[in-house]
């Protein structure tokens, strides 16, 4: 029933981003799945909004978990690829859309920081790092949401169980890496995990953290 | 399956919702969600933790020019390339929609069937905006399988993507009130897809619907679709989703217009 021809390609892509444009359909105000359903048809006007809407929160766990800002711009690139890419099999029951890009982002980086090099962090930067993500402005600690929520919570483990749940869930370290990092036994280093992440689970309750 | 399995699944369930499980471990822990939804649920819940842990991050501003350079590498600009989404599925659907917003002011046949009458008619400025309207694909006990966009401009165009599940064709669904329908479109239309498609209907405000077309799922029951169609923003209503048989897979509502 469609027609087919490469002519009709461009046709259409000039159809969606000039269509849109042009009768002032507000890109900055659709909401994330429709600006994702848009990219999927390689409209260059829909594929810029999605960009501008999510670069600086790609960049931000990039630059987090590389440390290296050339190489977290090669990944943030990779990320907004992968996600033209694979638009199409997106699916919103596991997640939202910002959630579905932080984690590409994120798996590009840890493959990233695997290949280079064997510890993915320096002490000072996973201090770093802890302060940032337990820093809890006026702003963000009045927030009811999900992530105010982890964000106190984090700030309240013990420090031992922070520093193993962040170098697991930000860095990627495997048990065995953070047992050798902290020089502490494998089987400690998967207890601090398990137990932070039950201290954890428990501030989501049984809403998703992604849809509050 | 047994306790033990799933008490060692348990023992490196944060492990593996992390994302951090060596790989011998996790292959093990992954076939064992295969065929445990209690633990597959386990592990969800703690992946929204994993997932909360990224939100903490702060934004941080990439280098100037990084948002062209990110188009210029997706090659949006240029004469179409062929891609090769690793799907294949993908691929047709990403093939489909862009080659249907090609062709605007495809018309559209008024298949029309007599169904009971909506709750309410939107009452909306006709013709004065054009937009995206969204909605979820929902089956008939409201569980979600995809989701549906209309734009209203012109020209105008509808695309979905679809996830039923395996076995979806038509066992959980109910049967379409076929009263007084009658398919009045040019010619060519069946009032209901070959077996292992599934057609789609927009729905009119005045309870009328209109067929737009069928579509291939695959086994998995996952497809994606898209159609250039004329989508009236002040009577479009939603959407619904026949088996071959007619009838109703999922059924969706424009409920509101978010660019307002």
């Amino acid at each position: 029933m469609i027609p087919r021809g490469t002519g009709g390609i461009r046709s259409a892509r000039f159809a969606v981003s000039t269509g849109m444009r042009r009768l002032g359909l507000p890109l900055g105000r659709l909401s994330d799945e429709a600006l994702l359903a848009g990219l999927a048809t390689g409209a260059p006007e829909v594929a810029l909004a999605f960009v501008r809407r999510f670069q600086r929160m790609v960049f931000g766990i990039a630059v987090a978990v590389v440390d290296d800002p050339q190489l977290a711009e090669d990944i943030a690139q990779q990320t907004f690829e992968r996600a033209w890419r694979h638009a199409q099999v997106y699916d919103s029951r596991r997640g939202s859309v910002k959630t579905w890009l932080a984690t590409i982002a994120h798996n590009l980086a840890i493959d990233a920081v695997r290949a280079r090099n064997a510890t993915p962090v320096s002490p000072e930067d996973l201090d770093a790092l802890l302060g940032v993500v337990t820093r809890t402005p006026e702003q963000w600690a009045l927030a009811d949401d999900a992530a105010s929520r982890i964000r106190a919570a984090v700030a309240g483990l013990p420090p031992q169980q922070a520093r193993a749940v962040v170098m697991a869930g930000i860095y990627g370290m495997t048990a065995r890496q953070i047992s050798e990092f902290e020089g502490i036994p494998l089987g400690t280093a998967k207890t601090r995990i398990r137990t932070a992440m039950g201290k954890l689970r428990t501030v989501l309750g049984p809403e998703r953290a992604d849809h509050d | 399956m047994t306790d033990r399995d799933c008490e060692r699944l348990r023992a490196v369930a944060d492990e593996l919702a992390l994302g951090i499980l060596p790989g011998q471990e996790r292959a093990e822990a992954i076939a064992h969600l295969d065929r445990c939804p209690a633990c597959r649920e386990h592990v969800e819940q703690l992946t929204l933790v994993a997932d909360g842990l990224l939100s903490l991050l702060p934004d941080s501003e990439p280098p100037a020019g990084f948002e062209t350079r990110v188009t210029d590498g997706l090659r949006l600009n240029r004469p179409a390339r062929r891609r090769r989404p690793r799907a294949g599925v993908a691929v047709a659907a990403a093939t489909a929609i862009a080659l249907g917003f090609g062709f605007g002011g495809w018309a559209v046949g008024t298949a029309i069937e007599g169904t009971s009458a909506p709750s309410s008619p939107r009452s909306e400025p006709s013709g004065s905006e054009h937009e995206l309207l969204e909605a979820s694909l929902l089956t008939v006990d409201h569980r979600p399988v995809g989701r549906i966009f209309a734009y209203t401009g012109s020209p105008g165009w509808v695309y979905m993507s679809v996830d039923l599940g395996p076995g979806w064709s038509g066992s959980d669904s109910r049967p379409a009130d076929e009263s007084g329908s009658e398919d009045e479109t040019a010619g060519s239309r069946e009032a209901y897809p070959e077996a292992g498609e599934i057609s789609c209907r927009l729905e009119r405000t005045d309870g009328t619907s209109v067929h737009i077309g069928e579509f291939p799922l695959d086994d998995a029951g996952r497809g994606h679709w898209g159609a250039p169609t004329r989508v009236a923003p002040d009577t479009v209503s939603g959407a619904r989703l026949l088996a071959a048989d007619g009838s109703v897979l999922a059924t969706a509502h424009f409920a509101a217009q978010q660019n307002r």
